[in-house]
């Protein structure tokens, strides 16, 4: 049986996702344990929340897959125009780029006094009544994160189509609509449930868009209804009985579409020419897509650096309050970003040795160490952070143990949970193509252990670490999940005050941290992987 | 008769230029050779349409190609893999080379039928692309380039290295195959090989292309 031989690199990423599924089960254990102490009330509103988070979910991965297709269609077919990598290394930050200040560039740009009514009225019209509050503010925020997203998934899975089936469609004369029925979309159908499924946990658990874009109480979702139970009411059995319906929705739609599909990957093969005839109308329509989505993207980031600019940043950059929220958030992804790089490249170093090395004897025990590896990678789309937050809530008031000890692990916790999925799915087909190429020949030459990580995977996926690490740190700094439960005066990062400043009306000052985050996760995002891609000194 | 005059080519950002000059008859087998990456898939993107020559001019029957898109000219392209659209049947990938509203039936249903029998797949027509072995799904491209020309849509065919992945069986079968479409249907072949084999089998004529040039044999 190969897999004594392989124990070595397959132990120390199972023993991980043992302590992570450990993690996950002792907070749900305990989540039931605290229901007896406290009475759940949920009443009839429960039915309505959960309706409403689902409507709400659906619609978005609808409008969000939609627009995604329509933008990877068009950018798959423009090959060549002024800054299209750009725009295509944008679309991709769409995933890191912090919740609250998109919210806050789009309030800036549709609200009531925002730039397109600004504009509306200098043009002598009627301002529009503002609808960037409630149902349409929440789609429309989710459309920005996951049409991006879905787009960069449409465009890989587009650009993967061999040069001769292109070439081939054009020979035939396809119109635009039989290419995309014959060649494009079935090239997509393999991507789009994985795709579909994992939009809809990420707008089924949004917490943040929906807080601030959300405007009243009737438009909740189970994830703030929770924060809500939590920080306004401190009705800890009301928030306890919405977490364990929350889990169990998300457990069962996580089960049943086997989310398991890689739906993210880095750096689509080029298609250098693709042979096709285009006619101009379909040229126009391409740029037109481009165009229009360009705008709604940019816009809500100009606004933010415009405001930021011309706001109080140099008196926020002053503030003592400011200074200590950079410094935490700086500190607490760094440590996200190495605890995430350590645990994915051990998780991935096992799903390697489990999906290569085993090959098609894999006996059924490997079959259930990967099913298991992998599951417990994506636990963060059954357990979202808010329900993390209140597990190690309870455990910080049972244990008394320091408050500000327990915000840190609980932060760090969500992060590596929050990351995971995304570093897998990123890591793990750079190390088994890694392995499939070099495994015969570092076996012959006995290269094991760190010395082949150095020889080997330290070289081939490096990008893929740059690219992990990013992701880890700008996901980390931005995120507003469980620090909403534990922020306080004494632990603040950026994302907290942001909040805090834009619930006191303090719209200017806002700004200014709004700009200080999307510059440094823009920096961190669109630099590091650079450096995991330039040549290395001989 | 398909006719290249002078026909100049050069990628974007690249040294190396190409000059085509080279006659190919209908009913007649034209092979073209050369080292890996001296331009023989270049000149068959030139005459498909999927590249524009910078200069010179390509002729089919005294009829000038340039401006014709690739859907317009009289050309089908046979490739190395990657040839029929894999989640369609095999009947369905013949009937879009005449009829891209697939799925069709009458006469188009009829001829693709004929025209898979005729490259020995009678029987096939309801399997999918994807279930076909590499050797079928040649044949198949094969069917469809005949069905096309039958219909004098594109009497012109190019062979791009389209046997190479193929065992000797069967590539001998695909060669007499070709020569047939050839003689008896009367189309101008191109195909494109590093077989000398091959082309000793079936070319009536023969180039080779050095330093972006083609070479008579």
């Amino acid at each position: 049986m190969q897999l004594k031989g392989n124990r070595q690199s397959l132990l120390p990423g199972f023993v991980v996702s043992c302590a992570l599924f450990a993690m996950a089960t002792g907070l749900l254990l305990l989540l039931f344990s605290q229901q007896g102490n406290n009475s759940i009330n949920l009443g009839s509103r429960y039915h309505r929340i959960l309706a409403w988070t689902a409507l709400q979910a659906t619609l978005s991965t609808m409008i969000s897959v939609v627009i995604g297709i329509v933008l990877g269609w068009a950018l798959s077919h423009r090959q060549r125009f002024p800054g299209r990598a750009v725009f295509i290394a944008l679309l991709s930050s769409a995933l890191v780029l912090p919740t609250l200040v998109v919210a806050l560039g789009l309030v800036t740009v549709l609200g009531r006094s925002g730039w397109i009514n600004d504009a509306l009225q200098l043009a002598g019209f009627d301002p529009f009544k503002p609808f960037i509050y409630g149902l349409p503010g929440i789609l429309i925020a989710h459309a920005y994160f996951n049409a991006s997203f879905a787009a960069r998934t449409v465009l890989n899975r587009l650009q993967s189509i061999p040069s001769s089936q292109l070439k081939l469609a054009s020979s035939l004369g396809l119109t635009p609509l039989q290419r995309f029925r014959l060649l494009e979309f079935p090239a997509l159908t393999t991507a789009l449930p994985a795709l579909c499924t994992t939009i809809f946990l990420l707008c089924f658990t949004s917490f943040a868009i929906v807080l601030v874009l959300g405007g009243s109480p009737k438009y909740n979702t189970l994830e703030v209804s929770i924060y809500e139970a939590i920080k306004l009411d401190f009705d800890l059995g009301r928030a306890i009985g919405l977490s364990l319906l929350q889990l169990g929705v998300c457990a069962l739609l996580v089960l049943a579409t086997n989310r398991s599909a890689s739906v993210l990957s880095i750096g689509a093969p080029a298609r250098l020419t693709t042979g096709l005839h285009y006619s101009k109308t379909e040229i126009a329509n391409q740029y037109l897509v481009i165009v229009t989505f360009g705008i709604f993207f940019l816009m809500p980031l100009v606004a933010i650096v415009s405001d930021g600019v011309t706001g109080d940043l140099f008196k926020v950059l002053l503030q003592p309050v400011f200074v200590k929220a950079l410094i935490t958030s700086i500190a607490i992804a760094t440590a996200s970003t190495i605890i995430v790089l350590f645990a994915s490249i051990l998780i991935c170093s096992s799903i390697t040795t489990l999906a290569v090395r085993q090959g098609a004897e894999a006996s059924l025990l490997s079959r259930l160490m990967l099913r298991f590896i992998n599951f417990s990678a994506t636990l963060y789309l059954v357990i979202p952070s808010l329900v993390l937050g209140l597990g190690f809530f309870l455990l910080a008031r049972q244990t008394g143990g320091s408050y500000l000890l327990w915000s840190v692990v609980s932060l760090l916790a969500a992060n590596t949970l929050l990351v995971l999925p995304f570093a897998l799915t990123s890591l793990s087909p750079a190390m088994i193509k890694a392995a499939n190429r070099y495994d015969r020949l570092a076996l012959s030459l006995s290269i094991t252990g760190l010395a082949r990580w150095r020889l080997i995977e330290s070289t081939l996926v490096r990008p893929e670490l740059a690219y992990v690490a990013s992701l880890a740190f700008c996901m980390s700094l931005g995120d507003l999940g469980v620090i909403a439960l534990f922020g306080s005066q004494d632990f603040v990062t950026l994302p907290w005050l942001l909040y805090q400043k834009m619930g006191s009306y303090r719209t200017a000052e806002a700004a200014g941290v709004a700009l200080v985050t999307l510059a440094l996760t823009l920096f961190v995002f669109l630099t590091l992987p650079r450096i995991g891609t330039a040549p290395r000194e001989t | 008769m398909l006719i290249l005059e002078s026909v100049a080519f050069q990628y974007p950002r690249t040294a190396t230029t190409y000059s085509f000059d080279m006659q190919a008859s209908a009913g007649a087998v034209t092979a073209i050779t050369g080292k890996s990456g001296c331009g023989k898939s270049t000149l068959l993107d030139l005459i498909a349409g999927f590249q524009q020559p910078g200069s010179g001019d390509i002729y089919w029957h005294d009829q000038p190609l340039n401006k014709l898109t690739p859907a317009a000219r009289p050309v089908t392209t046979v490739f190395q893999r990657n040839n029929l659209f894999e989640h369609r049947n095999a009947i369905d990938n013949v009937i879009v080379g005449i009829n891209p509203k697939i799925p069709s039936y009458g006469i188009d249903y009829d001829a693709a039928a004929e025209a898979l029998a005729l490259v020995g797949l009678a029987g096939f027509e309801k399997k999918r692309a994807s279930q076909l072995s590499g050797g079928q799904q040649q044949r198949v491209a094969i069917a469809r380039a005949l069905v096309r020309a039958t219909a004098d849509k594109a009497p012109l065919i190019q062979f791009d290295e389209p046997f190479s992945a193929l065992d000797q069986a069967t590539r001998e079968q695909m060669l007499s195959l070709v020569k047939r479409l050839a003689t008896t249907h009367q189309c101008a072949i191109l195909m494109v090989t590093h077989s000398i084999a091959d082309c000793d089998a079936i070319a009536d004529a023969r180039y080779e292309i050095r330093d972006g040039r083609l070479f008579s044999l």
